[in-house]
């Protein structure tokens, strides 16, 4: 029997049920000292005096690290802009000048002392002084004329520093043909991961004399080149080990606590002092210290003859980059590509722009820049439907891309477009054709009974496409290593196997995915195959836990090793090793104008949504009755856990388009804790959600397999607002659509009680 | 102060400072690493106990207070090989996958069907109102309550 298409355990799933499970923050080797963080709450500053001595001197305190103490000082994923300790003196290289501080939540110094709440106390005795720098509070500041620069240093001389263009046809011609022309401008808020671990990790000598950090991650190998890089230390002399993970969502993509903890074990080093060093993060200093979805804003317009048939698109996109670029050139090339919706568009001239601001940093959140372009290119779809009293499904079907579409960047899709048939599978499950369902009976607030007299219902659709695995020419490989075991007779067959890969289970059950799609490469049962999984010193390159390309690029790691274990097998081998290096196809970045027809991915996901909700049009309070999510997965692994995925990535989305509310004022995060910050409760969700999933095979995915786990996240917020304008012919062009907002914009909009 | 806890059947007698958080006297102190903490301001419901059986959020509570109580943990609950019911249910509908907020989940779950052995999807949802799940949705935590209500005729 296949090991593929069945939902086996997680083999996680028992400690997880009984508290077995230790995550990073439940590690207390022997004589552990802590770290304490201390961050700079300084959005905009030069340090000009820093004394630690106080600290030093106070009870428990073992070190303080500070800017002098790191080799080279800087760090970042795809720039080194980022110090990675602000100081007056710095002892090492930096590309960045070291002695500002952009972000409040910068870190100034790691107070190092027997218990945690003596390094607390020992940081309030730092002394700091700072001469304020002007503030560039959002994007408008930034790029208002004669702005304050918030990194002088980088070649672009302007708070805008990363551009992506592309110019395809003629657009204004296309504009001058039009009958009808959509133009729109949306704002787009921030979301926080809120992972329900807060970061926290155990950092050590181990064995073979490596600084290990055990900690909570979605690239070990990154965590170790990053570490190694700031460390000034070849990569062997670094380990990285993920134990249990509590969730991250791409909010783990860059460094927490990673280099400041093996910073800390190393000044313990050069005292003589061989001990274990963790660290902890309280909710408020999660949310404060790491980044976020992005904020943006977009103005487009939209052109399409009466039939509702795309003619062309402009667009200029904004997203707030924050203090430092952390991913944020990647996450905009995901916005330039999906702006323009997934559609046949001839004509289109696009302008995506990434801006530096002294809030808190943008980058990676599950979609990845995909939920923002989606949230435009939607919602300007179903007003272009509205414009023309076209029903959402058929104009979608006049435009939408399929298998030989020429893609917004001038070249055909990979094989195996199927988002038409998503799209069809979509509107059959949420019976699409049947007539308008009456209001139902709902109500604000549980102490008071539903009634209809305010309830208004509607039903909204919208759809989405999305890379699998890194885009724009960006190094994509996976390793895997297989060693098969069994008896030295040449006819045996192995009998038992080992598996290496560092590829993160951050919650989603990569691991598991892993177990299954190695059995089905090798022939044997799952529980045969003993995993060695997430630790740089005994795996291979995995890459990361993101772009919803785990599955699919360790799948094919995984076939390779197989057939290099099989091929040694057959010659004899005992046991049989097989390595392997996955390379993708190759993806190439947009020229400066854009208009050179470019392939920036090898392989994307298909995803459509139809939402079914009523609104209160006095509270402004809104009830989801029905979600129905189509997506073709390609082939499923494990039909629970792609169920899983579905389910919580709709919530997550759920969250984002209507309550979770992120305040950044002046570069200061105004609501970092669960009681300001809400994400959905059980109560707030949906009434129920329905996964359709379809198996059209991805040709280059392993046994057929795509990415699928950000996707549904994508057309949740326009399918909402889709539906809100069904049931009360209004228009929203932000969120979250919390009730003062939809209240507001209804009466602005003269519905409801005047 | 000294406090004398039983805590899943064994009984610790601690000195602890008057404004130690119960979660905080558990994981430090008794060292049970299963309770987690999620958040500053018991909203999030991970570090579900059981004080003398009922479901309590033990940030809400100091250490002092337990004195003299009974508490179970997550790791109370699996007799030996033989894990609870509940434990077997979320395993069973996939209802877990970071896992952080299961051990919290899993109590409250209990603590529901102990007041209502036979409740509807809506007071299941109703009861669970206080513990916040980042990953799965909800959906597979309702299907699991229900499951284990439904295995526990």
């Amino acid at each position: 029997m296949s090991a593929l298409g069945q939902s086996l355990p997680r083999p996680d799933a028992r400690d997880k049920v009984t508290g077995d499970a230790r995550y990073p923050g439940d590690r207390f080797p022997p004589d552990v000292l802590f770290a304490f963080i201390v961050f700079t709450d300084q959005p905009h500053a030069r340090i000009t005096r820093l004394d630690t001595a106080a600290a030093e001197a106070a009870e428990g305190v073992v070190a303080v690290v500070t800017a002098a103490d790191v080799p080279v000082n800087e760090y970042g994923l795809t720039m080194f802009d980022q110090p990675v300790l602000i100081g007056p003196t710095s002892s090492g290289r930096s590309a960045v000048p070291h002695d500002v501080s952009r972000w409040e939540a910068d870190h100034l110094a790691v107070v190092i002392a027997e218990t945690e709440e003596q390094a607390r106390s020992a940081a309030a005795l730092i002394e700091s002084d700072w001469e304020a720098l002007p503030l560039v509070a959002d994007i408008d500041a930034a790029l208002a004329d004669g702005a304050p620069l918030v990194h002088p240093e980088h070649p672009a001389q302007s708070n805008a520093y990363h551009h992506l263009v592309i110019t395809k046809g003629d657009v204004a011609t296309a504009f001058e043909r039009a009958d009808v022309v959509i133009e729109g401008t949306y704002e787009l808020p921030y979301q926080e991961h809120a992972y329900l671990q807060p970061e926290a990790g155990v950092a050590y000598v181990d064995e073979e004399g490596r600084i290990t950090v055990e900690v909570a991650g979605q690239w070990t190998h990154e965590d170790q080149e990053q570490i190694a890089h700031a460390l000034d230390l070849d990569l062997d002399a670094v380990r990285v080990i993920y134990p249990p993970i509590g969730g991250a969502f791409g909010g783990r993509e860059d460094m927490s606590l990673q280099i400041v903890l093996a910073l800390a074990v190393r000044k313990l080093n050069e005292r003589g002092i061989d001990r274990p060093v963790r660290s902890q993060w309280s909710r408020e200093e999660s949310i404060v210290g790491h980044h976020k979805r992005h904020r943006g804003r977009v103005h487009t317009r939209w052109a399409a003859t009466k039939d509702g048939v795309l003619l062309g698109v402009e667009a200029t996109s904004h997203l707030d980059a924050g203090s430092y670029n952390y991913t944020s050139n990647k996450v905009l090339g995901n916005l330039h590509l999906t702006v323009a919706g997934p559609y046949e568009v001839p004509n289109a001239q696009l302008d995506s722009y990434a801006v530096y601001t002294n809030a808190v940093p943008g980058g990676a959140f599950r979609g990845f820049g995909g939920p923002q372009g989606c949230f435009v290119s939607e919602t300007q779809m179903n007003r272009l439907a509205a414009a023309l009293h076209l029903d959402p499904v058929e104009v979608r079907r006049r435009n939408v891309l399929g298998e030989g579409s020429i893609g917004i960047t001038s070249t055909p899709l990979p094989a195996g477009v199927s988002l038409p048939e998503v799209i069809e599978e979509c509107a059959i499950e949420a019976d699409w054709e049947a007539p308008p369902r009456p209001p139902a009976a709902i109500g604000a607030f549980a102490s008071l009974p539903p009634t209809t007299e305010a309830s208004r219902r509607g039903r909204g659709f919208a759809c989405a496409y999305k890379n699998i695995g890194f885009s724009f020419g960006f190094p994509e490989r996976s390793v895997a290593d297989i060693v098969l075991h069994g008896s030295d007779d040449a006819d045996a067959r192995p009998t038992s196997a080992e598996l290496y890969l560092a590829g993160a289970d951050v919650g989603q059950g990569a691991h598991l995915a892993f177990l299954q799609m190695a059995a089905e490469a090798t022939g044997l049962d799952v529980e045969a195959i003993t995993p060695g999984f997430s630790d740089t010193a005994t795996s291979g390159d995995s890459g990361s836990a993101s772009a919803s390309r785990l599955s699919w690029m360790t799948g094919n790691a995984i076939l390779g090793a197989a057939e290099e274990a099989e091929k040694a097998w057959r010659d004899g081998d005992r046991p049989a090793r097989g390595h392997f290096r996955y390379t993708p196809p190759p993806t190439e970045m947009l020229d400066p104008d854009g208009r050179t027809p470019t392939t920036p991915n090898f392989a994307y996901g298909y995803v459509a949504e139809a939402v079914d909700l009523s609104v209160d049009v006095e509270t402004g309070h809104i009830v989801v009755h029905d979600v129905v999510c189509a997506i073709d997965v390609g082939r499923i692994i494990n039909p629970q856990q792609v169920t899983g995925q579905i389910e919580g990535a709709v919530i997550q989305a759920h969250g984002y388009c209507l309550s979770e509310n992120l305040v950044v004022i002046d570069g200061r995060v105004m609501n970092p804790r669960f009681s300001g910050y809400l994400i959905p409760g059980i109560g707030d969700i949906p009434e129920q959600v329905r996964s359709v999933m379809l198996e059209i095979p991805d040709p280059r995915g392993p046994f057929g397999v795509r990415g699928m786990a950000e996707m549904p996240l994508m057309p949740y917020a326009p399918a909402i607002v889709g539906a809100l304008y069904d049931a009360t012919g209004v228009w929203f062009d932000s969120f979250p659509l919390t009730p003062p907002r939809v209240r507001a914009v209804l009466r602005a909009a003269g519905v409801g009680a005047s | 102060m000294e406090i004398s806890v039983e805590v899943n059947g064994a009984t610790h007698t601690s000195d602890v400072e008057p404004r130690t958080l119960l979660v905080h006297y558990i994981r430090d102190v008794v060292g049970l690493t299963g309770t987690n903490v999620g958040c500053d301001t018991s909203s999030c419901g991970a570090c579900t106990i059981h004080v003398n059986g009922e479901a309590v959020k033990s940030c809400t509570m100091l250490a002092v207070q337990a004195d003299g109580q009974s508490l179970t943990t997550i790791e109370g609950l699996a007799n030996g090989d033989q894990m609870h019911p509940m434990q077997e249910a979320f395993m069973e509908c996939h209802a877990l996958q970071c896992g952080y907020c299961t051990p919290g989940m899993v109590m409250a779950s209990i603590s529901l069907l102990d007041e209502n052995p036979n409740p509807t999807e809506a007071e299941v949802r109703e009861g669970l109102e206080g513990n916040l799940c980042r990953c799965t949705g909800y959906h597979n935590i309702v299907k699991a309550v229900l499951s284990a209500a439904g295995g526990a005729k």
